[in-house]
């Protein structure tokens, strides 16, 4: 791989940062055309850093940086001017897109198509309508994106098509394999609702509720040991 | 293997503080040992008298050496105000406008999914009650303006309006004496979005 010594208004977001020594700060940043990239924005943490009120998730930015190896330098944040701040529920699913990114894409390693799937759906989360069908799309794109398309179509074991009135389970790396007798199974899915995932639409509340249950099963597989916090913390907020 | 020497010792501790790495450290532990021998010895002595004494305040969560801190025991404050801060220094931020004269609860954090921070993690249990001592009639939430303040000040709102609270956010925009020339975009483009009627 080339590095490059300088990237100028690359766009861009930022998925986390964190303090570093006094007054500086570490941004995990996800940009379109190089991938994840770590910054070193120094000084951001000056009260009057013109910076902090800049380097934001969940609002497009252009940024540009210089150097080589793990940690860039931060050399310039520009406001592109999104949408308003993501709140409430959404907000949690915004932590939790940025969560996938961090735990499931390698740095430096671009994904075109991905991340303006990723800039869709957080226009579509500060949005009015519900968040599980945003999460559910982006969940998709982001494991057909590492590698992982789902099959959703064809049987695994006989290619035949999924009918709609059959039970599955759904092998990790091969795709749904119909059941005889749902008891016992770990996670069985409907051909309605495996049907329903393909097409994209979740409005049916059995796809709504088996399609989450898919994609957990499918980015766990991915995630090998790492776990989400935002899962459990979104969890745990609920019973507050 | 041969136990780790004094000096090795002192600069490992050192470590836990933040942004200090192996070679700060280091420096550290000399500069006490060469130079500051009595600086030293007080640094030890207070760090252990603070860690013997200091614990939460059983009613703001903030650090205290008694049961109640000196604040939340105060005949001057408002006891049916209750504002929500994240960290002591915000605490004291608030008490220098002397624009508010009720009690805080310190939350001494905020919740950052990413970090694994829950609401366990920042004891919002213990807020829950705090606030429902029955002589609190709004509670005022004065986390930071950053996603995860905002985060916070949501899931806080919420779990007290079910409790039947009245609950605000303190308000945010263009910073005073700020000239629009010179505010970051964010902050001015938060500000349209906020905008009230006058
Ligand atoms: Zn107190």
């Amino acid at each position: 791989m080339t590095e490059r010594a300088r990237v100028d208004n690359a766009r861009a977001f930022v998925l986390h940062a964190y303090p570093y020594r006094e007054t500086s700060l570490v941004v995990e940043a996800y940009s379109r055309d190089h991938g994840r990239v770590a910054l070193l924005a120094r000084g951001a943490r000056r009260p009057r850093a013109a910076l902090r009120g800049t380097l934001i998730q969940f609002q497009p930015l252009l940024l540009s940086w210089a150097g080589k190896g793990e940690l860039r330098t931060l050399v310039k944040a520009e406001w592109v001017g999104g949408g308003p701040m993501l709140r409430g529920a959404a907000l949690l699913c915004g932590f939790y897109l940025n969560e996938l990114l961090l735990k499931l894409l390698a740095r430096e390693d671009p994904h075109e198509a991905l991340f303006d799937r990723y800039a869709e759906a957080v226009a579509r989360l500060a949005g009015a309508g519900e968040v599980a069908p945003v999460l559910r799309a982006f969940e998709k794109a982001l494991l057909a994106e590492l590698g992982y398309a789902l099959s959703l179509d064809r049987d695994a074991l006989t290619g035949s098509a999924i009918d709609p009135a059959r039970t599955y389970t759904y092998e990790v790396e091969r795709g749904p394999v119909p059941v005889a007798d749902a008891d016992g199974a770990a996670a069985v899915f409907s051909g309605r609702a495996l049907l329903g995932i393909a097409r994209g639409d979740y409005s049916d509340p059995e796809t709504a509720t088996q399609s989450r249950a898919l994609m957990r099963l499918l980015i766990n597989h991915r995630l090998e040991r790492q776990t989400l916090h935002s899962r459990r913390i979104f969890a745990d907020l609920q019973t507050l | 293997m041969k136990a780790p020497s004094s000096l090795e010792e002192l600069a490992g501790a050192l470590r836990c503080l933040p942004g200090v790495g192996p070679k700060s450290a280091q420096r550290m532990a000399y500069h006490l040992l060469q130079y500051d021998r009595a600086g030293a010895r007080r640094l030890a002595a207070a760090l252990t008298v603070a860690a013997e004494r200091v614990r939460r305040c059983a009613r703001c969560n903030g650090f205290t050496e008694l049961e109640v801190c000196e604040l939340c025991s105060s005949p001057k404050r408002d006891p049916a105000q209750l504002c929500v801060v994240e960290t002591p220094a915000d605490l004291l931020m608030v008490e220098q406008t002397l624009a508010y004269q009720g009690l805080y609860f310190v939350l001494m954090g905020r919740l950052s999914p990413i970090d694994g921070i829950g609401p366990k993690e920042i004891g919002l249990d213990l807020l829950a009650k705090r606030a429902a001592d029955g002589v609190v009639k709004e509670v005022i939430i004065a986390t930071n303006f950053t996603n995860e303040g905002e985060a916070t000040a949501h899931y806080v709102s919420e779990m007290l309006h079910a409790r039947g609270l009245k609950v605000t956010r303190i308000a945010r925009g263009v910073p005073l004496g700020g000239e629009l020339e010179f505010v970051d975009t964010g902050t001015l483009a938060q500000a349209f979005y906020d905008r009230r009627p006058t």
